[in-house]
């Protein structure tokens, strides 16, 4: 039996999310392994709610999915193996592209040198644009706490991300507005598309940055349970 | 009049004695209140004390146990009317009292429940004040419009005390992400002798016994900053899905299953906002009510968006 407390799962936009490398090492065996994000936020587990754009077998036969999930400020990506008995079950019942929730566990891979976070989904499934809508407003609120947080070097988590990441608050302050943007656009119906495309243009390049071939690699370490 | 009133004072008295276990002389009692109200004028309350006090030495009775007669009691334990009970409370609210018999009214707790209680304006009793904590002594409870109540009267006592009782944690609302659902879920069998939950039509206290169906969800809800341990029933799982006990064993005999109501309530509440209005004890929180979040307000994410262009 294991007594320890339920990680909380936290709310995070893939644009801190794909920037989140540093992991912190678990002082006790067993003690679960935190990733450090930009913005000072120690996470095991997230909620992600988002368009499922694709899923694909890394190798033929392999029983190991690949997904991306894209929110306003870029895509989350992720692997689901036949321990993720949950996860596999529903990814095989959804046709993307589809709104999905995902409850996952965060796995940083390594290679070349390089630190690519993504998720390790328990549960995936279908949900509304209402539950989408919510997500972006929330998540938008606890990324703004974070940033208020980093500026007050609030705590030992907000200095370390300080001095690995040393990040850019503004950047990530126009993150959210881009997000909030999308929210009021809905509400709006005429949203300001020219802006829009050019700040997701801007977005995309960003994204392929982290772009990398995984079907050479080792996947153990993201798929063990 | 005058008489029934030292007749109605004489029986409360009385009666405070046989609880105690004593027979006191109801005659002599009357004898003395009208002598002490009726003659000497003095006020009720100071009367209804000499003569408790007399009757305490007359008796040998320690004063400590006359006062302390009527047994200490929780909130919580207060079902029936009728009962003389002391309690640890804290006045929680005072409310306008309209009648002018009645010299305060309002809620009182401890940590197990809130109560209305009332204080009778002919009581004499001491005023109470909303925050501070007394021992309320011989109180009598009651039953109003279908709710209890306790009565603080002319034989009970109120005492301020240094000690902060704690009230039950209020109603909370979190609204948070169905992130888990456990497998114990769905269509359920209960033991039909202790209500627990069967695995596999094994009751973990009874052994192999006749069961009955339930429908229920046990799940987490997870705002991003704490995780709550919840617990749906039928009542809940209906008003969320639409689905009710019946609908479920329908399903799971279409489709030869019982699990084939777990899954679907998997598909329809996994990933989902609740809204939950309930009490949190620990990491649970009991669930009073349960309804899907609608979508997000404008207003709300315009807030939002002036704090980020500050
Ligand atoms: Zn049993």
């Amino acid at each position: 039996m294991n007594f320890r407390k339920r990680e909380v799962a936290r709310r995070i936009f893939s644009y801190e999310f794909n920037r989140s490398t540093y992991r912190i090492q678990p002082e006790e065996d067993k003690a679960p392994v935190y990733v450090l994000t930009p913005l000072g936020m120690r996470c095991n587990r997230v909620f992600v709610v988002g368009a499922l754009l694709d899923k694909e077998e890394v190798k033929p036969d392999s029983g190991v999915w690949r997904i991306r999930v894209a929110d306003p400020t870029g895509a989350f990506r992720g692997y689901v193996g036949r321990f993720q008995t949950d996860a596999l079950d529903s990814l095989m019942e959804i046709e993307p592209p589809e709104l999905v929730a995902i409850v996952a566990k965060v796995r940083v891979i390594e290679r070349d040198g390089r630190l690519f976070p993504a998720l390790r989904p328990e549960s995936i499934s279908v949900v509304d644009s209402e539950t989408r809508d919510y997500w972006i407003y929330e998540t938008s609120k606890r990324t703004l706490e974070r940033i208020r947080r980093m500026e007050e070097k609030a705590d030992e988590d907000c200095k370390l991300a300080w001095q690995i990441y040393n990040p850019n608050l503004n950047e990530f302050r126009q993150v959210v507005k881009q997000a909030l943007a999308t929210l009021l656009e809905e509400f709006e119906l005429v949203g300001e598309k020219e802006e829009e495309f050019e700040e997701k243009e801007e977005f995309e390049e960003l994204e392929e940055e982290l772009e990398f071939e995984e079907e050479e690699w080792d996947l153990t370490d993201i798929l063990g349970e | 009049m005058k008489d029934e009133r030292i007749e109605r004072i004489t029986n409360q008295i009385v009666e405070q004695f046989k609880r105690s276990g004593y027979e006191v002389d109801a005659k002599e009692i009357s004898k003395r209140l009208r002598l002490l109200i009726h003659e000497f004028k003095v006020p009720e309350s100071e009367a209804v004390k000499t003569i408790k006090n007399w009757l305490a030495k007359e008796l040998d009775i320690p004063r400590e146990k006359l006062l302390a007669e009527a047994p200490l009691v929780k909130i919580a334990d207060i079902t029936k009317p009728g009962q003389w009970v002391s309690l640890k409370a804290k006045v929680v609210q005072l409310w306008d009292s309209t009648s002018p018999s009645v010299s305060q009214v309002g809620l009182i707790g401890d940590e197990t429940g809130i109560i209305k209680f009332v204080i009778w304006a002919k009581s004499g009793k001491r005023e109470v004040e909303e925050g501070k904590s007394y021992l309320f002594r011989n109180v009598v409870t009651d039953s109003f419009q279908g709710r209890m109540q306790v009565n603080v009267t002319r034989t009970s006592d109120i005492v301020e005390i240094d000690e902060d009782i704690q009230l039950p944690p209020r109603e909370i609302e979190v609204v948070g992400a169905l992130v888990a659902i456990q497998q114990n879920s769905g269509l359920i069998q209960r033991c039909s002798i202790c209500r627990r939950a069967m695995a596999k039509g094994v009751c973990p206290v009874h052994g192999k016994v006749e069961g009955y169906d339930d429908l229920r969800v046990k799940g987490v809800l997870d705002d991003g900053e704490n995780v709550y341990e919840i617990i749906l029933n039928e009542e809940n799982v209906k008003a969320l899905t639409g689905m009710d006990l019946e609908k479920a064993k329908k399903i799971a005999a279409e489709r030869l299953d019982r699990g084939a109501v777990l899954s679907e309530l998997k598909a329809r509440l996994l990933g989902r906002y609740l809204k939950v209005g309930g009490t949190r004890g620990g990491r649970y929180l009991i669930v009073n009510r349960v309804e899907f979040l609608k979508g997000v307000d404008r207003k709300d994410v315009e807030k939002l968006m002036e704090e980020v262009a500050v």
